[in-house]
């Protein structure tokens, strides 16, 4: 369980995310919110790469925020960019390789870890191509596949539909759905697509202005008023 | 790997191999004795060039202070060799061990710079160095810890299987390319993985679980330590070193003729180290200054910024505008 208490953030005048407290339990949680809403400062306050001006994050005991960005990746948190970050001159093998190299189990699971994880994400015959050879669907499940490799315990997805084909979401959304079956980690999953969210997310919670302006199963949010408020003007398709 | 790519790596790998076997069967023997000490130090600098190129190929970092290292490196083999009866290999080792050290240490404060800040970092300790080696000097076998003597009293000892010249460039040789392999083998390995992902973004590499900070530091250091091998080298083959050999300018001129060499692949390096060294005593040879060497470097140089793959071609450019008007 990730316990968010009174979490804030502010970049100048910008309040990014404003008193956040949350608790977050269910399998597969979606963060959704209109543009500039503060998601992607969340998971960088939980990932590490913003210090926030106040507040806690718990996960199963453990202070989050008093660890540094690499060690709260070895102790089992992975993310993934809004803006797909795969190194074009290694291999889809060697990128996911990065994670396997700061985990800690020996050598012989580490092969076999990288080959299930290929096998999950369908790029098994892949392994060998370089990444700058890759489609941006194929770059995305190398970071996937990279983000679960290690057998993480939360896995922070930050829009990884953008820019895929439907089809492609399609594809994304059954790697998604599985992730807590099979690898075992709690997933948060930001997204514009609200049909890939509803169709994924048990849980999802609304930020609007920094505000969390709602928080429950995904059906009822979607149908709530501020919600709907909110998205007044964009194209939030209910 | 597919087969073709798999028989490339191999035809480049039996290129590599044809191309040093020929420098240490062929070339000892039909150069002569002049040629054979301006090969030899070439060689040698192939394997400091070959640091630089890998802080810059890996991860776009700048170094201006090589050459000074290989002052450094020098100067320990130097005093190793006056102070203690130990074989030319262990000192050799614990030589660049040492400059390695020093390396990491001097990168410290440049960990958390980029580009052009850090490069200039890296320049203001190459004109450290010129300051200290001159103050200093280099030991020769006199009294004391700066082992100092006007008339040296001493000698440095070579390899025992290397006491001649020629023998002198064939161990250079080896030693440069374990050097090469050394790093070869970082660049393929976890080191190389964590690098590129740096490269790529430092921000994705903490996230996967990278000590960006000690990765660098790592580059740095196994660079520093191939400059450390490279004064230890090329303290056997002059047998004495001159302070006014390793001032702040030879750093930028050998980070340059890397660039022109091309990053990234030893032949780059190889192509540095000769540059550097043999071109200005072609010209010497036949006649012409050896300063005009360096209107032909900065010829080529400008032809490879231009046409340099990656974005850091203007950032370097203006770098060296605001050298050259340094210097002038
Ligand atoms: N490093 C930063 N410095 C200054 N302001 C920032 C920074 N990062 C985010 N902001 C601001 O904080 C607010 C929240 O940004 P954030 O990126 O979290 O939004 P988001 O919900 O991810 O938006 P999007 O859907 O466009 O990705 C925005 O107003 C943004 O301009
Ligand atoms: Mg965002």
């Amino acid at each position: 369980m990730i316990r968010i208490s009174d979490l804030s953030v502010h970049f100048g005048g910008v309040v990014a995310l404003d008193n956040i407290t949350v608790d977050i339990k269910d399998d597969i949680v979606g963060v959704i919110g209109p543009n500039g809403a503060g998601k992607t400062t969340l998971v960088n306050v939980l990932s590490g790469f913003v210090l926030p001006d106040s507040g806690t994050v718990d996960v199963e005991g453990v202070d989050l925020l008093s660890l540094a960005p690499h060690k709260r990746a070895r102790w089992g948190l992975a993310r993934s960019f809004q803006k797909v970050q795969t190194a074009d001159n290694l291999t889809v093998a060697d990128n996911i390789w990065v994670s396997l190299d700061t985990s800690a189990s020996p050598g012989m699971k580490k092969h076999a870890a990288l080959n299930r994880v290929l096998d999950y994400v369908g790029l098994a015959d892949m392994a060998d191509v370089p990444a700058h050879k890759l489609n941006p669907c194929q770059r995305r499940m190398t970071e996937l596949a990279r983000c679960l490799v290690a057998s993480p315990r939360i896995v922070l997805l930050d829009e990884p539909g953008g820019g895929l084909s439907e089809m492609e979401v399609d594809k994304l959304r059954q790697v998604i759905g599985n992730i807590k079956t099979i690898f075992g980690a709690q997933v948060l999953l930001i997204d514009h697509d609200v049909e890939l969210i509803k169709s994924v997310c048990s849980k999802t919670m609304v930020l609007d202005f920094g505000e969390l302006i709602a928080f429950g199963p995904t059906e009822t949010v979607l149908q709530d008023e501020n919600v709907k408020a909110a998205y007044l003007g964009t194209e939030i398709k209910v | 790997m597919d087969v073709i790519s798999h028989f490339r790596q191999e035809s480049r790998t039996y290129a590599a191999l044809g191309f040093v076997a020929i420098c240490v069967i062929v070339l000892p023997v039909v150069i002569d004795s002049i040629w054979v000490k301006v090969l030899t130090s070439a060689v040698i600098f192939t394997l400091a060039a070959y640091g630089i190129s890998l802080l810059y190929s890996q991860l776009g970092l700048v170094n201006l202070s090589q050459v000074a290292l290989i002052g450094v490196g020098g100067w320990i083999m130097l005093r190793l060799n006056y102070a203690v009866q130990l074989p030319f290999e262990l000192n050799l080792l614990v030589s660049a061990v040492i400059t390695a050290f020093i390396g990491m240490i001097l990168a410290l404060p440049a960990m958390r710079m980029k580009g052009l800040y850090l490069a200039l970092i890296t320049l203001m300790v190459a004109g450290g160095f010129q300051i200290i080696f001159s103050a200093i000097q280099f030991p020769n076998g006199g009294a004391g810890f700066l082992g100092v003597a006007l008339q040296s009293p001493g000698e440095m000892r070579r390899p025992l299987i290397a006491e001649s010249d020629t023998a002198y460039l064939r161990y250079s040789i080896i030693v440069v390319v374990l050097g090469v392999m050394l790093a070869a083998a970082h660049n393929r390995g976890r080191p190389g993985r964590a690098w590129a992902m740096i490269r790529k973004s430092e921000a994705n590499a903490m996230a996967a679980g990278v000590n960006v900070t000690l990765y660098k530091l790592w580059c740095f250091t196994l660079s520093g330590f191939l400059a450390g091998v490279s004064g230890g080298l090329l303290a056997g083959a002059l047998k004495i070193l001159d302070a006014k050999s390793f001032p702040a300018g030879e750093s930028i001129l050998l980070f340059a003729l890397s660039i022109v060499g091309g990053v990234g692949h030893w032949m780059g390096a190889v192509i540095a180290g000769f540059l550097y060294r043999v071109v200005p005593a072609i010209f010497n040879n036949i006649g012409i200054d050896a300063d005009l060497s360096l209107v032909i470097f900065g010829a080529a140089l400008l032809h490879a910024i231009m046409t340099a793959p990656n974005g850091i071609a203007g950032q370097l450019s203006s770098l060296f505008q605001s050298l050259g008007r340094q210097n002038k």
